[in-house]
């Protein structure tokens, strides 16, 4: 092969060499986005049919940040809330939440909030009709971090209720 | 001669894969740029290449957006209203606990700083999509709104509905959120969340033109 043949081609390889660098650099910067809670299970549940059944449902936070127990110690803060709309085939008899963590944040360590991090465990009891119902239940929250606030959010639980 | 001519395909076939390559990368950040430029009306949170968060306003540098918004008595206030003034845009809600530690601090500025022509604006934000035509829900945020403004001592104008001009000022995602506004309307800072007393007066001087 000749000089000028493999000059050529050492050069056709130093240009991909600079194009691959050039889509690392777009890469380097990225947005913090990214859903606050999160439901994790249960997707499916058998249940028998006209009785009431306890389910506990899980939920993750995002890391860093926190959400309001159900009863936060602020009458101004927005509590956690669990719901099933009417007319799904499912009724929400009774839920029970989880005590919340104390939280204080760091520029206002005298005051106390009640919140929920990582995961949560909400236990709710229900009762099916017989057939199979694909619910979307609600989780109403309002999520912080230590310096900021999101605005409150209603999430979907989509849970598949076989009532049998 | 044969072997030259396969190595010379060769080669102007990696070529051409590059030229594709590079065609193909171009037209893919060209895309990113507009897609960039297209959030730019909204304000993002995003990290560095070190991992530091920092808040990028698309207001820095521009013209306040002009607004009109009830007060608590349901009067009009309009920014327009204090031209000449420099003026801190707080946007806060009732139940962001970050923005219950900082409102002291504003009150304090505030009285410290009004002699220079300094003013501020609480707009609240509630975020629950609650508008003028559910009365009932309206008049329960006015309330809350009004009770939390008379728990916080809010001396200076507080308004309501900020969520209504939320996309003109960036999105407002997270609160509380500051545009701080000088003399000839412009931005010339914005805070995002809880930082400190201290920031908040040096950027209110910054704003005063001291």
């Amino acid at each position: 092969m000749g000089t000028g043949l493999r000059a050529l081609a050492g050069l056709a390889i130093g240009l991909g060499t600079l194009l691959a660098w050039g889509q690392v650099d777009s890469a380097s910067r990225s947005v913090l986005k990214g859903a606050a809670v999160e439901y994790m299970y249960p997707e499916q549940l058998t249940v028998t049919a006209g009785k009431a059944t306890d389910v506990a449902l899980h939920f993750r936070v995002a890391p860093g940040l926190h959400v309001n127990s159900h009863a936060p110690k602020d009458e101004f803060l927005i509590p956690t809330t669990f719901s099933i709309p009417d007319g799904l085939g499912v009724q929400l008899a009774a839920v029970t939440y989880p005590v919340g963590k104390d939280f204080t944040l760091p520029a206002d360590p005298q005051n106390r909030l009640s919140v929920y991090t990582d995961e949560f465990v909400i236990q709710a009891r229900i009762v099916a009709a017989v057939g199979n119902h694909l619910i979307e239940a609600k989780l109403h929250f309002q999520a912080c971090d230590k310096s900021i606030c999101l605005p409150p959010k209603t999430i979907p639980v989509a849970i598949d209720v076989i009532g049998k | 001669m044969k072997r030259n001519t396969l190595v010379l395909t060769l080669v102007l076939f990696i070529f051409a894969t590059f030229a594709w390559a590079g065609w193909a990368n171009f037209e893919y950040r060209k895309q990113a740029a507009e897609r960039l430029l297209a959030q730019a009306a909204r304000g993002e949170l995003v990290v560095d290449a070190a991992g530091t968060p920092e808040y990028v306003s698309p207001l820095k540098g521009k013209p306040a957006p002009a607004f009109s918004l009830e007060n608590l008595d349901g009067k009009k206030v309009s920014l327009a209203d204090y031209k000449g003034k420099a003026v801190l845009v707080n946007f806060w809600a009732t139940w962001c606990a970050p923005c219950k530690i900082e409102t002291p601090w504003l009150v304090e500025l505030r009285d410290q700083y009004a002699a220079q022509g300094f003013e501020i604006l609480g707009v609240s934000t509630e975020g629950d999509g609650v508008g003028k035509d559910d009365k009932a829900a309206w008049d329960k945020d006015k309330l809350a709104i009004a009770h939390s403004a008379q728990q916080m001592h809010m001396q200076y104008p507080v308004l309501i509905d900020g969520d209504s001009i939320a996309d003109q000022y960036g999105g407002l995602d997270e609160l509380p959120m500051s545009f701080f506004v000088d003399r000839n309307g412009t931005v010339v800072e914005v805070q995002m969340g809880l930082t400190s007393k201290a920031n908040i007066e040096g950027d209110i001087k910054k704003t005063l033109g001291n």
